[in-house]
């Protein structure tokens, strides 16, 4: 017998060498990945290292500014520099060595100082997702920030001295739309079912299932029909106590069918109607969170310039209040169980068609806000993910970093309320921005040349710092002292974990899927720990 | 040439550093990492051992490794990488597996500390009891998808790494595997033996064919279906399966209806066993559901859509052809090894197990999601590995300069929890589980068994799968009678006597050892009759002692419930986490409970 040529699908060479990644967010993150820009500022470890994370799961271009020339120290630090790099611009030979790790990624070197950028072709910054920067001075930090923030590009800006880490993350909104929740509540709507899903359960009979059918009905029919049961007794009510849901459980239990010998015969889907009902018979309703974004002004006070997510926000309030009777567009997910293929693809289809209805009426109303501001369109694809999503959006909305150079008011007391805790991590905060004051003034870093010298500038630097914020000196020196060892140097396995999560946070934010540090981390290598600080 | 690390570490620790001697086990994602970063903090020796060669997959975070890499030795490689930044530091590289008797105990005590970098528990256990055995800190590290962590492993100090019974691997009963699979994952674990008993290495535990022996069969139909048997299939059943299918040249059609035909039609013939189950539906190889479908439109990657039943066929026979020629490739009595990241053998599995599936109405799906559930895969991604190396090289550090109580566990979150952690640290280091039957002074466990009928052999396997002993030797305790020795020859005449045979009775013990972990157990026998293989009894089973009370997370509250969704699958490539799982309720404050993901092929029992 003739067979057709078997041919196999061909799986790409791109998604071969990504396959481990694709698994974490999917096609559309890696896609986001791939239009992503990220801007690194100076190629010292910590930058290399950052850009090295970015570089190897695909983004799709960087950029490093970068006017340093390649010094020993460099050399000695930094994985991405080789012995030949020396005396070359810092930036284009790290980005050579960089993009060796991944053909598909493009790349642009610029020599020029950033605070000249700034002041000559602020457009500049315009075109990327996110820009990293360490070893900045102050100036230039509180001027890049506010730039950033007021065109609203996402900035990390990150330091590594020694023992000592931070990085802290400005965004002045960033939504997540997936927020992959580690214990996602399933959307099966058994309290308030849908017309179609309605009439299904409804003319389901377990009773006249055949047996050897009856181990395969969807646990979803099995609670719901037990459910039903119980509000004979219980009417207008549904089981919220443990008691009520102990009730439920025994009739499920009397629902089991019982052999020959009367001895109840052992099917997989009934123990998994009795394991689901704690979780799947909560009551529908409206996370707090969510009516609070959909009633923010942000959401109902749209202009040209409001983004997708608030215009997404908007007509999902528009369904909420009209068709949606107060819910939200059902999900259209239904957990894998033990189930006969039709009964299950019968539910899903049930689930995904409601899903789809509600997506629909949600896309027509993004379409006319959009046709009503003439504002840039917006997907079905992607008005179809907010809809999957509705039950746990999560917005940031960040503060500028150089409002901590400011120090008004709320910033100095949240400081100097966590600089009277135990363990204070925030003393490293201090000392790290003493020590960019201190390389302000002295145009170098604490301990470079001098350590004794310098152990009095510095406690001047952290004293002025302390006294801005209405905080008493530090009792004791030894962190002073410690900076000053340091001579500015990094430790090459302290930039490399700090470059791991900077870049972790970067991708977060690139594919707009994870919750990101809301946003500042401190890490001491000395002690080992970590914390992090919402400024 | 590592430039100013002198001045910021104080003298203790760069003279350490200068006179230690570093193994790294793993040069996978992790292990690059470290390497790389002991390398740049100026360790002078250090040794790398790793069985792999480099796949295309590894690129996405084994940075060390470029496309023209691919084939090549990890360990050599990395090697190769690194001293191209710094020829001056000693670098052994070994492509080998640490699992070996090269690789014994006064070989790690060579050594100043050992860094796991490792992807699997069997080589995680058997580094576990060497650096026990050797008295040598070991680093064990681990990452999946954004989270990780890493945990200092010493002798008398810590927890071992086998001190908390592992969540147990999934299990599937032979006869749901071979008779009444009813998920997805047992049609997959069926492929997956389906391939071995083809092409891979033959192992009895991993027949496909109907199990004729299932209890649930037993009885009048059980019978007749065996005086039927030689109608259709001949004797099949009694020719190895891939003698049989070498005879028929791996005729696709051949080997469908005989897989999906016959064996299907066999398995009917068993009657009790549908009585109250749905009866599969035998296929016929020219009649194939979508056949006549026009290839339908899809998104995304090819093998994110599901194929239909023909498709699978048309891969089936593909699949089937490229394996054949691969394994005439090979010297006489070599086989293939399963691999998700071999196209025709990934392919093989996602068509014959979406076949079955659909046979037995189970749903069908994607290659992509097969890969995940067959391939135990859990994502990796280059920033994590990066996070979790530094870790350990700094708790290396730490180690060092003596500081051991400084290098406890920390888990790394994927979000921030609500504590304000993106990173948990256990606040002490755990201490050792005195009922440890690894690193207790004197390890001891039960062995329930049933001795009328487990034998000398299958005592062999619960050594070797049970306890992780690679070449178990044992002694009946007080008499120094040799029962086991892994001398070959020595105690093979009594592989197939039973316990009882050889005059083992409940209560008894076994001392049992492997010379190569340097370690020994006393193994006490439990009599139970319904018993159908072996179980382990640990003490460890038992409550742990009292929780400290400064325990970084919260419980989970009806963690034990098991979630609906797909099996999770386990792990891949450096993973092999332990992960605290948090509640978001912050009233009840609960030791953390702990759960291992892992990596690990599913172990099928017998019934
Ligand atoms: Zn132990």
């Amino acid at each position: 017998m003739a067979s057709p040529s078997p041919k196999s699908p061909e799986q790409n060479e791109k998604s071969k060498q990504y396959d481990r990644q694709l698994r974490l967010w999917g096609d559309h993150g890696q896609a986001a990945l791939e239009n992503g820009h990220i801007c690194l500022i100076n190629a010292n470890a910590l930058g290399t290292e950052i850009i090295k994370s970015i570089v190897l799961p695909g983004v799709g271009s960087v950029t490093i500014i970068d006017e340093n020339i390649v010094s020993d120290e460099d050399i000695g630090s930094n994985f991405f520099l080789e012995c030949s790099s020396k005396g070359l611009n810092r930036g284009s030979e790290a980005l050579r060595l960089l993009l060796e790790l991944n053909p598909a990624v493009q790349g642009h070197a610029v020599q020029e100082p950033p605070d000249q950028i700034l002041k000559e072709n602020p457009e500049f910054f315009k075109s990327f997702s996110v820009v990293i920067a360490s070893s900045l001075s102050e100036r230039t930090i509180q001027d890049l920030s506010q730039h950033l923030w007021d065109i609203n590009i996402p900035f990390i800006l990150c330091r590594s001295v020694g023992f000592l880490s931070l990085f802290r993350i400005q965004l002045k909104e960033h939504a997540v739309i997936e927020t992959h929740p580690e214990n996602e509540q399933v959307d099966l709507r058994l309290d308030v079912p849908f017309q179609t899903l309605a009439d299904y359960l409804n003319g389901f009979d377990i009773d006249a299932v055949e047996l050897k059918d009856h181990g395969h009905i969807p646990w979803i029919i099995i609670l719901y029909k037990a459910v039903q049961k119980w509000q004979i007794t219980n009417p207008n009510s549904w089981p919220m106590s443990r008691k009520e849901k102990n009730e439920i459980r025994s009739i499920v239990q009397e629902f089991i069918r019982k052999d020959e010998n009367g001895v109840p015969i052992n099917e997989e889907n009934f123990e998994e109607a009795l394991r689901a009902v704690n979780t799947a018979l909560l009551p529908t309703f409206l996370p707090v969170k969510i009516q609070e974004l959909i009633y923010s002004s942000s959401a109902t006070n749209l202009n040209k310039d409001s983004s997708p997510f608030w215009i997404m926000c908007s007509a999902l309030r528009g369904f909420i209040e009209a068709e949606g009777k107060g819910k939200l567009p059902v999900r259209g997910v239904l957990p894998d169980m033990t189930a006969s293929t039709e009964h299950y693809i019968k539910l899903q289809n049930i689930y995904r068609a409601q899903a789809v209805i509600d997506a629909e009426i949600i896309y027509r109303k993004v379409q006319q806000i959009v046709a009503q501001l003439h504002c840039e369109s917006i997907s079905e694809a992607d008005v179809k993910l907010f809809c999957r999503h509705t039950h746990d959006l999560y917005l940031i909305k960040g503060t500028c970093i150089a409002t901590e150079y400011q120090l008004g008011g709320s910033v100095a007391s949240y400081i100097a309320r966590y600089l009277e805790e135990p363990d204070v991590m925030m003393v490293h905060y201090i000392l790290l921005r003493a020590a960019e004051m201190f390389r302000s003034e002295h145009n170098r870093a604490p301990g470079d040349w001098e350590p004794e010298a310098d152990i009095a500038k510095l406690k001047t630097c952290v004293t002025k710092l302390l006294s801005d914020i209405s905080c008493s000196p530090f009792p004791k020196d030894d962190h002073i002292h410690e900076m000053c060892r340091y001579g500015g140097a990094e430790i090459h396995s302290v930039s490399a974990f700090l470059g791991g999560c900077v870049a972790q946070e970067a991708i977060k934010i690139v594919t707009k899927q994870y919750k990101p540090v809301n946003n500042m981390f401190i890490y001491d290598g000395a002690s080992t720990n970590t914390a992090t600080f919402t400024f | 040439m590592v430039a100013r690390v002198a001045g910021v570490f104080d003298e203790k620790l760069t003279e350490a550093i200068a006179n230690s001697k570093i193994l790294v086990v793993g040069a996978g994602g992790i292990g690059c990492e470290i390497l790389k970063n002991l390398v740049l903090t100026g360790f002078p020796q250090i040794e790398i051992i790793d069985l792999d060669t480099i796949d295309v997959s590894n690129l996405n975070r084994q940075f060390l490794f470029h496309k023209e890499h691919v084939g090549k030795s990890k360990a050599q490689v990395a090697k190769d990488s690194a001293l191209s930044f710094n020829p001056n530091v000693n670098i052994i590289a070994h492509h080998d597996s640490v699992i070996s008797n090269d690789y014994g105990v006064s070989y790690f005590k060579q050594f100043n500390i050992v860094m796991n970098a490792l992807d699997n528990r069997v080589a995680r256990n058997h580094v576990n009891r060497m650096c026990l055995a050797a008295n040598v800190p070991l680093i064990e590290t681990g990452t999946a998808g954004y989270a990780g962590q890493v945990e200092l492993i010493k002798k008398g100090l810590t927890q071992c790494y086998e001190c908390q019974p592992k969540a147990p691997q999934k299990t599937f009963p032979g006869c749901t595997i071979r008779n009444t699979p009813s998920e997805p994952i047992h049609c997959i674990v069926w492929a997956k033996h389906l391939f071995n008993q083809l092409f891979g290495e033959e192992d009895p535990d991993q027949d496909v064919s109907p199990d004729t022996a299932d209890p649930e069969a037993a009885g009048e139909a059980g019978a007749s279906a065996l005086s039927s048997e030689g109608t259709t299939s001949g004797n099949v059943e009694r020719k190895s399966t891939r003698q049989w299918a070498a005879d028929t040249n791996y005729d696709a059609e051949k080997l469908f209806t005989k897989l999906f035909g016959d064996d299907i039609r066999y398995l009917l013939s068993m009657e009790n066993l549908w009585k109250k189950r749905r009866p599969p539906t035998p296929l016929t190889w020219d009649n194939l559901p979508g056949k006549d479908d026009t290839p339908a439109q899809h998104s995304g990657l090819p093998d994110q859509r599901v194929w239909s039943v023909h498709e699978c066929a048309q891969v089936f026979a593909a699949s089937c052809k490229a394996l054949q020629a691969d394994l005439a490739g090979r010297p006489e009595g070599d086989h293939l090894v399963w691999d998700k990241d071999e196209k025709s053998a990934m392919d093989f599995v996602t068509a014959c197990a979406n076949i079955r599936a659909y046979i037995f109405n189970i749903p069908t799906k994607s290659r992509f999601e097969i890969k995940s559930m067959a391939g135990n895969i859990i994502p990796a991604i280059a920033t994590a590995n990066a996070i979790v190396a530094g870790l350990a090289v700094l708790r290396a550090q730490s180690i060092l300069r003596g500081h051991l109580a400084a290098a406890t566990s920390v888990y790394l979150r994927p979000k921030v929890n609500h504590r304000g952690q993106l990173f948990v640290p256990e606040k002490t280091l755990t201490p050792p589980n005195p009922k440890c039957y690894v690193c207790a002074p004197k390890p001891e466990v039960g062995l329930a068994c049933n001795l009328k009928s487990l034998t000398l052999k299958e005592l062999t396997t619960a050594f070797k799968d049970g306890l992780n002993m690679q070449a178990p030797d044992a002694t009946v305790e007080g008499k120094g009678l040799v029962v086991l020795s892994s001398e070959p020859g020595e105690t093979d005449h009594n592989n197939d006597k039973t316990l009882e045979q050889i005059g083992l009775n409940d209560g008894c013990a076994l001392l049992v050892d492997d010379f190569l972990q340097n370690y020994e157990v006393r193994v006490r026998l439990q009599q139970e009759d319904e018993e159908k293989t072996w179980r382990l009894v640990t003490d460890a089973d038992a409550p742990m002692p009292a929780p400290k009370e400064e325990k970084p997370a919260n419980g989970s509250n009806g963690a034990d419930e098991p979630k609906p969704g797909p099996s999770r699958t386990r792990a891949d490539s450096d993973s092999d986490m332990e992960i605290i799982e948090e509640d978001e309720d912050e009233t009840t404050v609960k030791p953390p409970k702990r759960r291992r993901t892992e990596m690990s092929d599913e172990v099928v029992e017998l019934c």
